[in-house]
């Protein structure tokens, strides 16, 4: 009965319209919806059901006589050199959006990008990627993007938009036009920027940024005439205070500190030493999460606070004491604490006050930490915005002083808390164009539309820290009718050259000089391409001096303020979604936050404390200041009489997926320590957390010791040792060449979540949606779990990483009625999705829970049509272009879980054996250690005695979750030290 | 009566959803379409077909160039490739290639062809029609669908003299009936279960009448020079249009096919279209298979899973890609431990049994071969 075409002409039209066509609505939809709505509201009787019989038996026979579609095999017409379809290639480029920069590379296969990875040659971003640059390749194929350029909504070609552009701004010359950009910290950019606004002197650039650094910069400016942000080296402190600054989380460039920060908090070998970390704050941050000390205040209690240790740091010095209200205990001693480790400690602040951010430069200024652990030689430039620019700009606008605006990848009327006022003004500009990759609250009302790359088809330059450079290179043509904005300018400012060649000759010009490596620029710029950093040499400047302030006004500005009881509001950034602009992103959507786990929300976070006195729980509804309406997360740790809202929620234009999530509390963010009034009102709101269970039943799952602890013995914490001698009914397996293991390192995790979307990247892990995920079917393959100790408004904070253990005693494998899963003589538990027939009997007998069952069709691997569940368009052929091609999509009725990486595991070995050679230390990395900016997971070979795994895997350190069932696990946890004052 | 009721909806559905009879509504629905054109092309058909007598009195044009698929390799192009070349063109043009043409292969067997206009507008007719809807669907053979039906014929009529007519005497004819019915049904779903997405002997036509032979046997060209991946990627590659065009560049005219095959290779370059092969050796979506693994480090012969492809003017698929058949091999084959130092360091033990001479080989089974997640993952 098989079946070939018929015809070449049916092969060549029809063939693949089969094969993508779905038939209509049949019954098996009708009973599926039945399951999706809980309700039984259509109605299936005997009639149906026997015509559900008679069409499975149908399609039964029908699928076992069904044709072999023809498959075609369509190779390139004229191959590029360096493309072998199988092998991945990588280009070094750079990723940079707001607090997030990394230098990276851009796994393609066959020509389209499918993950990124961290560049190890960067010394800033150290190989290390976060969530959202994993996330950023997805965003590369948003169905939403703008696909050509639109004047008023009309699509319009490139030529006819130029034209009208150069027409506009012609007839504009008179009239004052702003160019609002982000900052721009790439020096092509900057220069092209030029260009245009000498093309066009009634243009001015402004640049804006939603998480504003503008008190630092002036404090900088102020203090020690410098511009830039200072850069922290928390790897050269021995003590790290932070007053609400999330440095781990979102403050300023995250990726780098977490490295930083974690290089002197992870014990091993002969290191016993680790740095201690104070955080002052009201709302539990990431950082919070792991400071080793943590003080809840209310956000207007800070600058006192700073004012105090100021003064107490003074006075032990033996300087004139100031007139400021008598400190704590806790600051007293820190005072004494920050000078016995002077020149080896960092203070820091998150503060949008100047006042604020003078004296904490002063505080680093007296402990002598500038130069020694806070560099200035070379500044941070990411944040460059000044706020005052931006308010000028407002008012401009409102009172028609400027007449045209140019936004460039910003959304004031959504981001800034000024937005209702921007949008008003835009809509009685004379000119208004929008350069962005997608649609969102202000390029909606702009008259021009200029669609702006994906930084993955983009060429550019950066410079994130003075004499730090990174390239980024297009690692695809780009995908619809696009072009970048800096080319759009050069065009317009008339420069007839390409933004490519534009950069090159900058180089040439600027940095070329400045090595001696490289004789030609040819071959220069081709190794710097390849590499995607450049660094050049520091010229140090002159001893740093602190200017001459009137630090007594000051303090008396600081301390004439009035405490006050009210409740107070505290705008923050997810580290997940961050300030919303990749909210349409369905993998960030879907990432839980590190410390509520909840996706696809934000809420209103309230300290236990109140939650009580209004009589409040989780997924209660309460109305904010009398109007707005939201649900509560009762966060262990926030400070009692405040309250705190995420923003990045709420968009209302944006793509399918980031539209009408949460809600949106930007708008809120006065940057005054504004008081609220709450209110209970009925209603309950339903949260998609991923972790209902706090308890760890008793069971030392996570086993911490304080350092003094760890000092006098290091097994400390982990002395409940379970290890039995053949106690399994099973033969314990052998394994004669690799034993395949993981180590993870809590002290080192400080649970960021970049390792579960390099996870959802490298294997095809399936998005479910909100509705799944409150029904826990959640798919990811690693997760972070994360446990509160101690009292619930003091809580202490732990996260750990859990995928597959890979247990060499599985409980799953011995369950499975078709041995779907069973053990590699390599130590892997392998999930052979093929033979998978559903039962579930290994996730209920996993004791970890790691096992994921596909409740649904969400990749579209089903082969009967109509089961399909993807609330997010992942399925689409333009999303489908991020699929790992080494990884299968499963269907729906089988179970998955981590592989720990074989497709890298087998590539691995495979370029060995191509060699000729052992498999090298270090050769293979899982996509979760790959990524990890901390380097807290290790992949390795426990039978390797010279590996680092080795070596992990015997310290004193090293234990597996819930030995006592002996499970055998080949992943392993390091104990948390903690770094608590005895 | 719920089982006779199945049994009618199977047949109902079987029958809505066969192909065969969607394909009649259409050659109904262009039958209504221009009349002169169609007589005009009707009569190009004879003429194809050799149906009216000519002149000339040579061989038709059907004798060479096939209107239907055929399995065995005609170099000849069929109707269909010449309708996509030709339709386009001019008549004179057409008049000139077909009634004399230049090229050494077609100067040779067109030789005498003498159509007139008319004729040739009329088989340019026909070609058109064979170009927009398809060449004829041939007769419908008694296939195995048909013998199912029958067979579920049988079983409904046996079910239904068994309990209602009972015209039959003997009850245990029309039990025997039922069973042997329902016996070989069954055996042909599970023989076409066993089947299914195996493709033993698949030879589809290509685009191209590429033929291995011409090139491997005939030309000595080594498998590799084409399928560059095959030893480092997991997939052999299949050469790039710019790869054929190193000799064709040169090589215009082929002994067997003459122009009109090679000229494809730099239609598709000129048009910027890329050659659309038919996939012959296709595995399931969830193996992973590297040829990089078998070639470069097992040190397979192309042969051994593909046949003897040199010999083949129509690529074949000669295995049947099974699991059994990849298992089989992995029990049987031994593993390069005396070259490759990446086996004889990383298995140690079984390097010493090697040494000492207590085991002779290793097979692939005994280092994991045989493990699941080696292919699917």
């Amino acid at each position: 009965m098989k079946k070939y075409w018929k015809s070449q002409h049916e092969k060549n039209e029809s063939s693949e319209a089969k094969i993508t066509k779905h038939t209509p609505k049949g019954n098996l939809e009708q009973v599926l919806d039945i399951f999706e709505d809980g309700t039984a509201e259509a109605k299936s009787n005997r009639r149906d059901f026997l015509k559900l019989c008679g069409y499975s038996l149908a399609i039964t026979t029908v699928l076992s006589s069904c044709e072999n579609t023809v498959q075609k095999a369509i190779p390139y017409l004229n191959k590029p050199e360096e493309i072998t379809p199988g092998i991945a290639n990588y280009y070094a480029s750079t990723y940079m959006n707001a607090s997030d920069y990394a230098s990276i590379l851009i796994k393609t296969r066959e020509g389209r990008p499918i993950k990124i990875e961290g560049n190890n040659l960067s010394p800033i971003s150290n190989g290390a990627c976060s969530a959202r640059v994993q996330a950023s390749v997805l965003s590369l194929y948003d169905n939403s993007r703008y696909q050509s350029p639109q004047i008023e909504k009309e699509k319009v070609s490139w030529d006819k938009f130029d034209d009208s552009i150069l027409k506009a701004l012609d007839s504009q010359k008179e009239n004052k036009i702003a160019l609002l950009t982000p900052t721009i910290f790439s020096p092509s950019t900057r220069k092209a920027i030029k260009y245009f606004t000498d093309a066009y002197p009634n243009i001015k650039w402004i640049q804006y940024d939603t998480q504003s650094a503008s008190a630092i910069l002036q404090a900088q400016k102020l203090c020690f005439g410098k511009d830039g942000l200072p850069d922290y080296r928390f790897n050269k402190a021995n003590l790290i205070v932070s007053f609400d600054a999330d440095f781990l989380g979102t403050w300023l460039n995250p990726s780098e500190y977490i490295k930083t920060y974690t290089d002197t908090r992870k014990l091993s070998g002969s290191l016993n030493k680790m740095s201690r970390h104070i955080q002052f704050e009201s709302r539990m941050s990431l950082t919070g999460s792991n400071a080793d000390e943590r003080h809840a205040i209310k956000p207007s209690e800070l600058n006192l606070l700073i004012a105090q240790l100021y003064n107490e740091i003074v006075i032990l010095k033996g300087q004139q004491k100031h007139d400021v209200p008598e400190a704590t205990k806790i600051i007293k001693e820190l005072a004494k604490d920050l000078l016995e480790q002077k020149s080896h400690s960092v203070v820091v602040s998150g503060s949008q006050e100047l006042n604020a951010q003078i004296l904490i430069n002063a505080i680093n200024y007296e402990l002598e930490n500038f130069n020694s652990s806070i560099n200035l030689e070379n500044p941070l430039l990411n944040h460059q915005a000044i706020d005052e620019d931006m308010d000028q700009l407002i008012d401009n606008l409102a009172s028609g002083q400027v007449k045209g605006l140019i936004c460039y990848h910003t959304n004031p009327v959504y981001s800034h808390p000024k937005g209702e006022k921007i949008k008003k003004a835009i809509e009685s500009l004379s000119f208004s164009l929008s350069i962005h990759e997608t649609p969102n609250e202000t390029s909606s009302l702009m008259k021009y539309i200029a669609p702006d790359n994906h930084y993955l088809e983009s060429w550019n330059d950066a410079e994130i820290k003075k004499d730090s450079y990174s390239l980024m290179q297009p690692a695809i043509h780009p995908l619809f009718d696009t072009r970048q904005f800096q080319a759009s300018l050069l065009k317009w400012s008339g420069q007839d050259v390409d933004y490519h060649k534009f950069i090159m000759k900058h180089w040439e010009e600027t940095l070329f000089p400045s090595q001696t490596l490289y004789t030609n620029f040819k071959s220069y710029w081709e190794h710097t391409l390849q590499e995607g950093i450049f660094q050049t040499k520091t010229v140090s400047g002159n001893k740093l001096k602190f200017a001459e302030l009137d630090i007594i006004k000051i303090l008396e500005a600081i301390t004439q303020k009035k405490k006050t009881n009210r409740i107070e509001l505290q705008i923050y950034e997810k580290v997940t979604i961050g300030d919303g602009s990749m909210a349409n992103n369905p993998w960030l959507q879907e990432m839980p936050d590190p410390i509520s786990k909840i996706c696809w929300d934000n809420y209103l976070n309230i300290s236990p404390k109140q939650a009580k006195e209004l009589g409040l729980e989780t997924g209660n509804m309460i109305k904010l200041n009398g109007d707005l309406e939201l649900p509560v997360y009762i966060l262990p740790g926030q400070a009692y009489n405040t309250v705190s809202i995420a923003m990045g929620y709420g968009r209302t234009i944006c793509g399918k997926v980031g539209k009408d999530v949460g809600f949106k509390a930007s708008h809120l963010n006065t940057n005054q320590h504004s008081s609220v009034t709450l209110e209970k009102i009925e209603g309950h709101f339903d949260f998609a957390m991923t972790q209902t269970h706090h308890s760890m039943e008793g069971r030392a799952i996570v086993r911490e010791a304080n350092l003094d602890e760890y000092q006098k013995n290091p097994k400390a914490g982990n002395d409940h040792k379970h290890e039995y001698k053949n106690a399994g009914i099973y033969k314990e397996p052998e394994f004669p060449n690799h034993h395949w293991g993981l180590a993870i390192d809590l002290n080192a995790c400080v649970g960021c979540g970049a390792c579960t979307i390099a996870c959802q990247a490298e294997n095809n892990v399936p998005i479910v949606g909100k509705k799944e995920v409150i029904r826990a079917h959640e798919m990811s393959w690693i997760r972070i779990d994360r446990y509160f100790s101690g009292d619930e408004n003091e809580p202490g904070v732990v996260f750990q990483p859990v995928m597959c253990q890979h247990c060499d005693n599985a409980p799953c494998e011995n369950v499975c009625p078709v041995a779907a899963t069973n053990h590699s003589s390599e130590g892997l538990n392998q999930m052979i999705y093929n033979r998978c027939i559903g039962t579930r009997y290994c996730g209920n007998n996993c004791p970890y829970k790691v096992r994921r069952f596909n409740w649904f069709d969400y990749t579209q691997a089903d082969s009967i049509p109509n089961n399909l569940h993807d609330p997010t368009g992942m399925t689409l052929d333009l999303s489908r272009m991020v699929l790992n091609p080494d990884v299968t999509i499963r269907a729906k009725g089988v179970i998955e879980k981590c592989s720990m990486c074989v497709q890298r595991i087998q590539e691995g070995k495979l370029n060995a054996k191509l060699e000729g050679r052992k498999v090298k230390d270090g050769d293979i990395k899982t996509a979760c250690q790959q990524t990890c900016p901390s380097g807290a997971i290790l992949f390795g070979d426990l039978n390797d005695k010279g590996s680092d795994l080795f070596k992990l895997a015997s310290s004193d350190r090293n234990y597996h979750l819930l030995e006592e069932i002996h499970t055998l696990p080949s992943v392993s946890y390091l104990t948390k030290i903690r770094n608590k004052k005895s | 009566m719920s089982k006779l009721c199945l049994f009618f909806s199977i047949v109902f559905f079987l029958l809505t959803t066969s192909p065969s009879f969607s394909e009649n509504q259409n050659t109904q629905n262009h039958d209504k379409s221009d009349h002169n054109f169609l007589e005009s092309s009707k009569r190009g058909e004879r003429l194809f077909k050799g149906l009216v007598l000519t002149k000339t009195k040579l061989k038709a044009c059907v004798s060479c160039h096939n209107i239907s698929f055929s399995d065995t390799l005609n170099w000849n192009p069929s109707a269909w490739d010449i309708a996509h070349s030709f339709s386009s063109k001019e008549i004179s043009d057409f008049n000139s290639i077909l009634n004399a043409p230049i090229a050494k292969v077609m100067s040779k067997v067109h030789a005498g062809y003498a159509y007139n206009d008319e004729e040739l507008k009329h088989i340019k007719n026909y070609l058109v029609k064979l170009k927009e809807y398809g060449t004829q669907e041939q007769k419908p053979v008694v296939n195995n669908l048909i013998l199912f039906l029958f067979l579920g014929l049988l079983i409904t009529l046996a079910l239904i003299d068994l309990f209602f007519t009972k015209k039959i005497k003997y009850k245990f004819i029309t039990i025997l009936i039922f069973f042997l019915a329902l016996g070989y049904q069954i055996k042909m779903l599970s023989e076409d279960a066993m089947a299914l997405g195996r493709n033993e002997n698949y030879a589809p036509d290509q685009p191209i009448k590429f033929s291995h032979k011409v090139h491997a046997t005939d030309n000595k060209i080594d498998c590799r020079y084409c399928h560059t991946g095959v030893d480092n990627s997991k997939s052999a590659v299949i050469p790039s249009a710019n790869v054929c065009l190193n000799c064709h560049s040169i090589v215009r005219e082929g002994r067997n096919s003459g122009k009109f095959e090679i000229n494809k290779i730099h239609a598709a370059i000129e048009n910027n279209k890329p050659i659309e092969w038919i996939r012959v050796h296709k595995l399931p979506d969830h193996v992973f298979f590297s040829h990089a693994q078998h070639v470069n480090v097992g040190k397979r012969e192309c042969q051994e899973c593909h046949g003897e492809v040199e010999k083949m003017h129509i690529v074949k698929q000669v295995e049947d890609l099974s699991m059994g058949w990849c298992l089989d091999c992995h029990d049987k084959t031994a593993v390069d431990f005396n070259t490759n130092n990446y086996y004889s360091n990383t298995f140690k033990k079984l390097h010493l049994k090697i040494v000492k001479e207590q085991i002779d080989s290793v097979r692939v089974k005994d280092i994991g071969g045989r493990e699941c997640a080696r292919c699917h993952y």
